[in-house]
């Protein structure tokens, strides 16, 4: 017998447990075995519930949708390809757990997806033990190349390269970096010094802060002392909004300032359009791409997710990513081995770009980068940079 | 001068979470683990009621959110009270509770308000963004109007009586009863106006009143149990201390200096003979006075 005061305490708690899990771990797809034979399954684990579920829905619904596409256009080897999607709530102990069992269980031929650096991390380690191909479509350069991991997203050099002359020839030559302090950002502000000084800049101030940062006031006022001309922002999530907010008020980011980086994401367009309207953004897909694949892509996306707002980079890159995979897998059929080799050497066209392809001294797509202008409906595109490379060789491949 | 304006801006949101957390410890000995949740219902409600004026929509938050908070008192909380790290582990739930909500109603993307007034304004020299300023002298404000509640009403009164001894408060006349739900009313009030209030600095997003808990839980942890005036001092005290870190370190190096401070006073504080020596010593002040 539960004492009455323990009751509530008691249903709390079970909501708790429940609530702090999100389900996770949860299929959403029904699977069924997968053999040399069979169908081609792919394993799609991204995060559903948590801080960054709005992004791993996206690439979910990208995903889907390139499935559906080549599914309609008669599958892979005259069979429809399946899918088993999982949530693993951004938590990389969850990654390690449901890769072992899509691929243990549900016989998988490759695995998809991850938002986060260290839950892609967490998967590519049990792709690598296994064998199985892993492809993420978020931007970012992984600590460690892996043979069994192949990245869709541009990389941070990709990122940078195309975006940083014009924007010091615009503005001018002092750049200032800010971001959270995490990995990810610290590598970011690196290849921002170097293509900075490259391009004849200096880099007048860097600041991070940590994350869940409520108050930017000390940040921007030294960020203002430096007088910078342009600020590259690697400031994430939350703090992404409150920053550039702030940095508003402030009268740090004004129409003078050159402003590049994570808060010009399409993430963040609904919270920050009124500030990043008009300005540029180095992109590798954007949803105002005028391609028909891409238009074609960008109608379904809004009819069946019922989407106002702009489609997610993210989403374009799983759209694009997928198709890139089945058609190697077209191929090679279910041996992981042989697709994971196949990729390697596969070309295809897209609006990603003709002939792109992955380096093999990274692992890294080889494709195009766009700039993006940012309107208050889409990220349209103002010009072409082309075919952007990345062969900088990476330890592990 | 701009230092003097960021801690004002910072005690004025950290003032009224501290001041409303501490009133519900007083009168019902819980730490309120929910309390910041509460803002993030204020900054919710400015963020997504854009039909109306700004201080429109922060009235009708404040009203619509008595109920609720009546509700959490009476059916969660008052059954507790006998286990207070049972009621702890509630308000626990209903935080987490109130962020899943938030989620499935609003996503998980961050949303953003925008300033009611623009513009900078200039004080003593110091240009500075003129919403900042409007919202730290309202919050300061509330926060001198509480206290003067506290210390100067029979409702204060007797949350004071309440907190020093609820028996004896309960044998004289007071229904403890009444005087929990009031102050779970007005606590959780001032953390809904510290979210609304704050909203157009803030990113708002389902998880933003945890970045809120932590400054607020260690001012109550400075302040004296049913004190609502040190409570405010705490607070001014833990704003004044991440800013002024903050301003002349670097915001990673600050940050842990700011945790290693505030831990530091907590283990000096609690050192037995450092309170018998405060004891002591108000021996003094009591007589003098």
């Amino acid at each position: 017998m539960v004492p009455p005061f323990r009751r509530p305490v008691c249903v709390i708690a079970a909501l708790t447990l429940f609530s702090a899990t999100g389900c996770a771990g949860a299929a959403i797809s029904a699977s069924g075995g997968g053999d040399a034979g069979g169908p081609l399954k792919i394993g799609v684990i991204v995060p559903l519930t948590g801080p960054i579920a709005q992004s791993g829905t996206a690439l979910r619904q990208g995903f889907e949708l390139g499935v559906a596409k080549v599914n309609n256009a008669g599958g892979v080897g005259g069979k429809q390809v399946e899918f088993v999607v999982v949530d693993d709530a951004g938590d990389p102990a969850n990654s390690t757990q449901l890769a072992r069992r899509l691929i243990q269980q549900d016989k998988v031929t490759a695995l998809f997806g991850t938002i986060t650096g260290d839950t892609a991390e967490a998967v590519a380690k049990v792709s690598d033990d296994s064998k199985i191909p892993f492809f993420t479509a978020i931007l970012g350069d992984p600590e460690q190349c892996r043979a069994y991991q192949w990245g869709f997203g541009e990389s941070t050099r990709q990122l940078l390269a195309p975006m940083v002359p014009p924007l010091l020839q615009k503005y001018g030559k002092r750049v200032a970096i800010v971001g959270s302090d995490y990995n990810y950002p610290h590598i970011y502000a690196g290849l921002a010094k170097d293509f900075t000084t490259a391009n004849g800049g200096t880099v007048v101030a860097e600041e991070y802060s940590p994350l869940g940062q409520t108050d930017w006031q000390p940040v921007i006022a030294r960020l203002k002392d430096a007088k910078p001309d342009v600020l590259l922002s690697m400031v994430v999530g939350a703090d992404a909004i409150a920053f550039s907010q702030q940095a508003q008020q402030f009268g740090l980011l004004t129409g003078k300032l050159g402003f590049e980086g994570a808060p010009l994401d399409s993430d963040y367009h609904p919270a920050l359009s009124a500030l990043t309207t008009g300005r540029h953004h180095a992109v590798r897909w954007a949803d105002g791409m005028t391609d028909p694949a891409s238009r074609q892509f960008v109608d379904g996306y809004r009819a069946k997710y019922q989407w106002r707002a702009p489609i997610p980079e993210v989403a374009g890159s799983a759209y694009f990513g997928v198709q890139f995979v089945l058609a190697a897998a077209a191929k090679t059929g279910n041996d992981p081995v042989a697709l994971n080799r196949e990729i390697g050497t596969f070309q295809y066209d897209s609006p990603l770009g003709t002939g792109t392809h992955f380096a093999q001294a990274n692992h890294i797509l080889q494709a195009d980068m766009v700039d993006a202008v940012i309107t208050p409906e889409d990220y349209a595109v103002a010009a072409k940079f082309g075919p952007v490379a990345d062969t900088v060789p990476r330890t592990g491949c | 001068m701009d230092v003097l304006l960021a801690i004002l801006s910072q005690f004025g949101l950290y003032g009224l979470l501290t001041l409303g957390i501490a009133i519900v410890f007083a009168a019902l000995r819980v730490v309120n683990l929910a309390h910041c949740d509460f803002a993030m219902i204020g900054a919710y409600a400015a963020a997504t009621l854009t039909g109306f004026a700004f201080s429109w929509r922060v009235v009708l938050v404040l009203a619509a959110t008595v109920p609720l908070l009546v509700l959490i008192e009476r059916a969660l909380l008052r059954r507790s009270l006998a286990d207070g790290l049972g009621s702890m582990l509630v308000t626990w739930g209903v935080g987490m509770a109130l962020r899943q909500i938030a989620e499935v109603a609003f996503g998980a993307t961050p949303r953003s308000v925008a300033a009611p007034v623009t513009g900078t304004v200039a004080l003593f020299g110091t240009q500075g963004p003129a919403y900042r300023l409007i919202c730290a002298l309202v919050a300061v404000v509330v926060v001198g109007l509480v206290l003067l509640a506290a210390y100067r009403t029979r409702w204060g009164l007797t949350l004071r009586a309440v907190a020093d001894n609820p028996a004896m408060a309960g044998l004289l006349g007071t229904d403890p009863h009444r005087l929990r739900t009031t102050a779970f009313i007005v606590g959780g009030l001032l953390a809904v106006l510290a979210g609304a209030l704050y909203s157009p600095t803030l990113a708002v997003s389902p998880s933003m009143g945890f970045s809120l808990l932590v400054p607020t839980f260690f001012a109550l942890l400075f302040s004296r149990p049913g004190s609502l005036a040190t409570a405010a001092l705490a607070a001014l005290g833990v704003s004044a201390l991440a800013v002024l870190l903050r301003t002349w370190l670097s915001d990673v190096v600050a940050d842990a200096l700011f945790y290693v401070v505030v831990i530091g006073i907590a283990a000096v504080r609690s050192r037995p003979a450092l309170r018998r020596f405060v004891s002591w010593s108000r021996r003094f002040v009591v007589r003098s006075a």
